[in-house]
């Protein structure tokens, strides 16, 4: 069975500077991968290009076991959670959800939601202009507990989060390689990817 | 459709609590007519002339200040990756933001067409067809703005950059517009403007077509 998620050879360059030589990486189903590394050595671009926003210069991305840009469909079982995670400011959280469901093509059942928010411990009816950096990162874990997504992709997604909201993060990544799926996240806190990661990828 | 509608909806009801967009366009159509007025007046007959090309000159303005407005949430917001990771071919993220844009442009064209027929005694009797050029008129406008809007969201002079883009593509849809609309305000049957219709018919066919199919490779990073 191929990787979910395969990495092959990718050069990725901004304007004259490299950022990505040669990096291969593969995840499989049921596998966690934690990138490591310094400030500015790829890591986001590195999600960036698996996830497929933007292109490598060389090398081939391939999702699913397909090269990235024959995924369409599929891409709705593919999350990214950026750092910060990115939600509309004037919507209330459990709109941002109900929202996004529906342009996912999903049912955006009230219930389900309710339960979600009520899960990552957020209140209903607040816009998200008035969420703190940690419960924008709870908002983006409900995500992923509605979507049950087959490759996540995080970027460092335990800053922000106090313990509970860790704990919840642990959950989530759970329940994604339990289902089967494959979870890739970059992150600076080597303690935690031991915790959270099957192995762990150093970016140098 | 569901989800082309979703996305519309979901856009209107997001400019509506920001209100930044769709209130500065209207206050800018309520200076372009307090200026074209106090320019044009006070002869009654002086504005009547005027009023197809005021109507046309203050909707293709408040339009430019409008036609960002599709993508500029998906900035503000930083949400633009969040909309390209959605499943499915990207054409219905186009009919989204261009239905969006098509019904703000619809609301100010309908507020604008009571202001001229106020202030500048544009005649209504033919209220029908005027509403069906300003209709097809927009059609247009949106179709371009909105793929233009989506090519340039990206940079950081968008805002710059829209309205040449923009204005040097649509000029024929305004063209074609103002002159039905000058056969409509004069008293000519309708069916003397259908040739002008027809025109902005294939021009909305054209530029529709085109962006959508377009659309997919531009809105890329």
């Amino acid at each position: 069975m191929p990787p979910l998620l395969e990495l092959d050879r990718v050069w990725k360059r901004f304007a004259r500077d490299w950022v990505l030589k040669e990096v291969s990486l593969a995840v499989a189903a049921g596998e966690a991968v934690a990138l490591l590394g310094p400030n500015g050595v790829g890591k986001t671009t590195l999600l960036r290009v698996a996830a497929g926003l933007t292109r490598p210069q060389k090398g081939e991305v391939r999702l699913f076991g397909k090269p990235a840009r024959e995924v369409e469909a599929e891409r709705g079982r593919l999350l990214y959670l950026a750092n910060p995670p990115a939600f509309y400011r004037h919507l209330t959280g459990e709109e941002n959800l109900r929202s996004w469901l529906l342009l996912l093509g999903k049912a955006a059942d009230d219930r389900a939601v309710a339960g979600a928010m009520a899960r990552v411990g957020l209140p209903l009816g607040r816009p998200v202009l008035a969420y703190s950096s940690g419960m924008k990162k709870r908002l983006a874990l409900a995500r992923v507990f509605l979507a049950e997504p087959k490759i996540l992709l995080l970027d460092e997604p335990e800053t922000a989060l106090d313990e509970a909201g860790r704990e919840l993060l642990f959950q989530a990544i759970e329940q994604v390689r339990k289902g089967g799926g494959a979870v890739l996240l970059a992150t600076h806190d080597r303690a935690f990817a031991e915790a959270a990661a099957d192995r762990e990828v150093v970016l140098s | 459709m569901k989800r082309i509608l979703a996305l519309a909806l979901r856009d209107l009801r997001l400019e509506l609590r920001g209100r930044s967009g769709l209130f500065s366009a209207l206050f800018f159509l309520g200076v372009v007519l307090l200026i074209l007025g106090f320019a044009l007046g006070p002869e009654e007959d002086d504005l009547r002339r005027a009023a197809p090309g005021v109507l046309w000159v203050a909707l293709a303005f408040a339009g430019s200040l409008l036609a960002g407005r599709a993508w500029a949430v998906e900035v503000e917001n930083d949400t633009l990756d969040d909309l390209l990771l959605l499943p499915g071919s990207r054409e219905w993220i186009y009919w989204g933001k261009f239905l969006f844009l098509w019904i703000l442009l619809l609301f100010v064209s309908l507020l604008l067409l009571v202001l001229v027929a106020g202030m500048f005694y544009l005649p209504l009797a033919q209220a029908p067809a005027i509403l069906l050029t300003l209709l097809l008129g927009a059609t247009g406008y949106a179709a371009v703005a909105t793929f233009y809007a989506g090519l340039v969201v990206r940079l950081p002079t968008a805002q710059l950059i829209l309205p040449i883009l923009v204005f040097s593509v649509v000029v024929p849809v305004i063209l074609a517009a103002v002159r039905a609309t000058i056969g409509l305000a004069e008293g000519v049957p309708a069916s003397e403007v259908v040739a002008w219709w027809k025109l902005l018919l294939a021009f909305d066919a054209i530029y529709l077509t085109a962006s959508s199919l377009l659309f997919p490779f531009v809105i890329e990073g």
